[in-house]
């Protein structure tokens, strides 16, 4: 046991000597060769799989309007703008000039009736959220939510607060949570194209006719 | 910046087929060395000309997969690619001298996928959805 943990001290993790880096590539077996992308691999034999391989003419059809349907959705995404706290000024951020949304076909609308996601960005109180829950009501579907940050996430900061609700998927349903306190305007802009990516996902015509 | 004769041009270096793949991909029609490749099979590009490239775009990546995403860059070329490193992994030193062996193995985004990430607990749900029920009016 001594010597084992002799050995383990005595293992230089960093070292710049190309002798004892020969040594460690020795002792380390090589990686698994790379076969195929780790998402594939993910979604072997998943019921998604099956939805995104057409069976039939008809079914082909269907996916294929489904695919022009989720092109179409995920070109023009108009985000409600909620911005309640600090995590606002990473959202303007991403309207800014650097990461630049309006290339994705992000544009923010003032107006619940002409959006389809709503960016739910800082602390949700408990006095603003039946404002909030009014508003995504009144977003036409399909729509989408966005929770930005920790305090939209789960409470964050406030999670102990008496007047603070634990997260806004308490009150809306969420798709997308973007991490961070405040989060990055390029991870906010992440956070939008994994949006997207779920858009890509759906198969509703297939789905339909499948039932 | 986008111009007629720039795209000529690059379409003339990287050929029909090359060309027709970046329209497909990166959206505009770039020509540079070719700098490596990752595990992952991505290729990675560099034109220091700034007659050709707009500097900030003149490192960029061909991403191998069709469904691509900004996390199917490694670190390593990640490092090279927003110019944290100046070499590029294949030929810096410092960083093929500094991997641990005890690394692990690099893992794309898998959100979305059956491989997402899911926190474990074990506690009993703090709260459960409405269901509303109504009383018979007197």
């Amino acid at each position: 046991m001594a010597f084992v943990l002799k050995s383990a001290a005595c293992r230089s993790l960093h070292t710049s000597k190309p002798v004892q880096l020969a040594e460690q590539q020795q002792s380390v077996p090589a990686p698994p060769a790379y076969s195929e992308p780790i998402t594939q691999q993910a979604n072997r034999g998943s019921l998604q799989l099956s939805l995104e391989t057409p069976q039939n003419k008809a079914e082909y059809v269907l996916s294929t309007l489904d695919k022009v349907t989720n092109w179409a959705r995920q070109g023009s995404m108009w985000p409600m703008t909620f911005g309640l706290a600090c995590c606002a000024v990473e959202m303007m951020h991403m309207a800014a000039a650097r990461y630049d949304q309006d290339r994705l076909g992000v544009v923010f609308r003032a107006s619940p009736r002409q959006s389809d996601i709503m960016i739910v960005a800082g602390t949700l109180t408990n006095k603003m959220a039946p404002a909030l829950r009014k508003v995504y009501d009144q977003m036409p579907e399909p729509r989408w939510v966005i929770s930005m940050g920790s305090c939209a996430n789960g409470g964050g900061y406030y999670h102990y607060s008496y007047s603070v609700v634990r997260g806004c998927d308490r009150i809306v349903p969420v798709d997308i949570y973007v991490p961070g306190c405040p989060p990055t305007a390029e991870a906010l802009l992440y956070g939008m194209l994994q949006l997207q990516r779920k858009m890509r996902r759906s198969r509703k015509g297939v789905l339909w006719y499948r039932k | 910046m986008v111009s007629l004769q720039r795209t000529i041009r690059s379409m003339r270096r990287v050929g029909v087929r090359e060309w027709w793949r970046q329209l497909q991909y990166i959206c505009d029609a770039k020509s540079g060395t070719y700098v490596g490749k990752d595990q992952f099979g991505n290729r990675y590009f560099e034109n220091r000309n700034g007659e050709e490239e707009v500097p900030g775009r003149h490192r960029w990546v061909d991403l191998a997969q069709h469904d691509y995403n900004a996390t199917q860059v490694p670190p390593e070329w990640h490092s090279w690619i927003s110019h944290i490193r100046t070499e590029p992994p294949s030929s810096d030193a410092v960083m093929q001298n500094l991997t641990p062996p005890w690394q692990a193995r690099y893992i794309e985004n898998l959100t979305g996928t059956r491989g997402a990430y899911k926190p474990y607990n074990t506690v009993a749900p703090k709260y459960n959805a409405w269901e509303p029920k109504v009383k018979a009016r007197a």
